[in-house]
């Protein structure tokens, strides 16, 4: 009897619910997934220039073989749709999803909750370089800029990481205070810069506040590769994430090689990150919220949490374009100034229904 | 003759030079209002000018005070002369200090100033009056109230009445084009993002003057216009312009270049044109200047003799 008894109280509740749960979580994969193709297409037909749902249709299904379309529209709309709305809504998405996603993995990474991709100089160092490209002469700025704030990114944390690496361990609080104070550093440089840059000020300032306003497809291009694979990387280590939210020493004696999956997902994270603000600017706040916005209702378990922050990221950063890019039109607000506005009373309303510990 | 008419021819000369004596130098202006609906007192004609803007620096060499200006910003590069001058400041970043001990009778500033230099300045006693014309006319009314404060009213009135002339001869002949006739025109200041000039902007006035439509109609001061809207909208003119900070020619250069852009009417019929920033942004007498090389742009059918 004793047995029993202890067979009851042994074996936790979960372990019975648990294959529900993760059923759940996998349609909440799937849902998610076809919410983000749902907000594509939506978010295609919105924009300053009104085009009906209908001709939409007709226009995407025109560019599939065999379908006999008659093409009754200007052409103007379809550059519009796809040299325009597009490729924007693409960036936007893609840039969503590896904020979202390095910020899951940073907080994993650090085990706190103020996370976000930027903690550890990468949007400082992003910033500089931008700003350096925008105060070189002028015929070497189109293609320098976004290049050289993803240098400067990389460069950074580099920097960052090698300050705080103490022979082959990374001790995690060191980490955080040399990226805040070379973020700090970075960031007067560049507040210099922008001083002194007299009349370029306005470009900077959009920059830096996010916006997609003229993406173009060979943007999507470059960052694909770059995004996919951290992406990727970041997935495949979502167990050895979920055992380091254990004490480092802990996750050791389990197995997990804790200093190579350190520098794994943090160079992952890095990459995703820089890859994503060297074309659009720094775009706040996705990384943070969204992450702790998926943890709220679907748990911290990294092998759905990063999945879900994904998708759940796209969809949320081409929204807040779409507003950007609606709410006045045809002028454009940064998309920054949306996401910040969007994202807070949303988190607070979720933190009310919820009412359990964040973390 | 007799002492009788002797002091009486005495008091009519000493009348008579008197009169003449007042007549050489205007009276001072009184109370003026300026742009910004502040009431300034000028109870003396100001020797001693600072200015902080391009624009009024232009408007008072324009007039012939280019000796009495004794400040100017980094940015006053027109005429040659105004180069030579002292640096007080920036745009919006204005060296009080330097201002102060420049010792001036007056400070042209504009709105930029408005919550910065301007209390600043008053606090320290200063005369400051500013200048913040968003229109054609009002370009000209603060040319004349310039020339009135300063007691240049003459040249002030020469140069009003010649700009008005020039000003009349482009708007007589596009007053009365009906709608159809109006080329829509896209006016773009910068490229990166593309910003544009709406409505209640010098810009937007000199396209209208000059017969054209703007296509930025829903939008208002200088602001970002999206792309889509550029595309939907089929500009038939674009005017890009060059010469802001060391841009040079990048907003033009980026008009012939989008790929997106080659199907609107202005890149089908190559009508892209540059203008100065310099000349169109400037609320100073060479905004004329900036009109008629726009109506030349926006219909050169009827302006081919302008120079």
């Amino acid at each position: 009897m004793a047995l029993e008894l202890l067979r009851d109280t042994a074996i936790p509740k979960t372990a019975a619910v648990y294959p529900l749960q993760w059923r759940s979580r996998v349609y909440a994969i799937a849902g998610l997934a076809l919410l983000l193709g749902v907000v594509v297409v939506v978010t295609l037909a919105i924009g300053s220039t009104h085009i009906p749902l209908a001709t939409l249709g007709n226009i995407l299904l025109a560019k599939l073989p065999f379908t006999g379309v008659e093409s009754t529209w200007a052409s103007s709309m379809e550059t519009i749709i796809f040299d325009i709305r597009l490729p924007r809504l693409l960036l936007a998405g893609l840039v969503g999803a590896s904020l979202a996603v390095a910020g899951a993995t940073y907080q994993g990474l650090f085990r706190n909750p103020l996370a976000d991709p930027y903690l550890i100089g990468v949007a400082q160092g992003a910033a500089l370089g931008a700003v350096t490209g925008f105060l070189l002469p002028v015929s070497w700025q189109a293609a320098s800029i976004p290049l050289l704030a993803f240098a400067g990114a990389l460069l950074a944390v580099a920097v960052v990481y090698s300050i705080a690496r103490v022979g082959k361990t990374l001790p995690m609080t060191t980490l955080i205070l040399a990226g805040v104070a070379l973020g700090a550093f970075l960031a007067a440089i560049t507040s210099y810069l922008m001083i002194a840059s007299g009349d370029k000020l306005h470009g900077i300032i959009s920059w830096l506040l996010g916006t997609f306003s003229l993406t173009s497809w060979w943007q999507v291009t470059m960052v694909i590769p770059y995004i996919s694979l951290g992406i990727v990387v970041i997935w495949l280590h979502a167990r050895p994430l979920n055992v380091m939210q254990l004490d480092e020493e802990q996750a050791q004696q389990l197995g997990i090689n804790v200093e190579r999956v350190k520098l794994i997902l943090l160079g992952a994270a890095t990459l995703i990150t820089a890859a994503a603000v060297c074309f659009c600017g720094i775009i706040g706040f996705v990384g943070i919220i969204i992450p702790h916005a998926v943890r709220l209702i679907w748990g911290p378990d990294h092998r759905f949490l990063l999945p879900l922050s994904t998708l759940a990221g796209a969809s949320f950063l081409i929204l807040a374009d779409t507003v950007a890019r609606t709410m006045l039109a045809p002028t454009e607000i940064p998309v920054g100034v949306i996401t910040a506005f969007l994202g807070a009373p949303f988190f607070l309303y979720l933190l009310r229904q919820k009412k359990r510990a964040i973390f | 003759m007799n002492q009788y008419s002797r002091n009486c021819l005495l008091v009519l000369l000493s009348v008579a030079l008197l009169l003449c004596l007042s007549c050489a130098s205007p009276p001072p202006a009184g109370n003026v209002v300026d742009d910004l609906d502040r009431t300034i007192n000028i109870d003396e004609i100001p020797q001693r000018i600072i200015s902080l803007a391009p624009s009024n620096t232009e408007i008072l060499f324009a007039l012939g005070l280019g000796d009495r200006v004794v400040g100017v910003t980094e940015y006053c590069n027109f005429p040659e002369a105004a180069i030579a001058k002292p640096k007080v400041g920036g745009f919006s970043t204005v060296d009080i200090e330097k201002v102060v001990s420049l010792e001036p009778d007056l400070v042209l500033a504009t709105q930029i100033h408005s919550k910065t230099a301007i209390p600043a300045l008053e606090k320290l006693g200063i005369t400051v009056l500013a200048l913040a014309p968003g229109s054609l006319d009002e370009v000209i009314n603060d040319i004349s109230l310039v020339g009135k404060i300063t007691g240049q009213d003459k040249q002030a009135s020469q140069l009003v009445n010649s700009l008005r002339t020039r000003i009349e001869a482009i708007a007589s002949r596009t007053q009365n084009l009906a709608p159809g006739q109006r080329p829509r025109v896209l006016y773009l200041t910068w490229h990166d993002p593309l910003i544009t000039a709406g409505t209640e902007t010098l810009v937007d006035d000199i396209i209208n003057k000059a017969g054209g439509q703007n296509i930025a109609y829903d939008i208002s001061g200088h602001k970002a216009i999206a792309l889509e809207a550029i595309i939907h909208r089929d500009p038939q003119v674009i005017i890009a312009s060059i010469g802001m900070g060391t841009g040079e020619d990048l907003p033009w250069q980026y008009v012939k270049n989008e790929p997106r852009l080659k199907n609107t009417e202005a890149l089908l019929n190559d009508r892209v044109y540059k203008i100065d920033g310099d000349l169109a942004h400037r609320a100073g007498p060479r905004i004329v200047d900036a009109l008629e090389q726009m109506a030349q742009f926006i219909h050169p059918e009827l302006f081919e003799e302008i120079n």
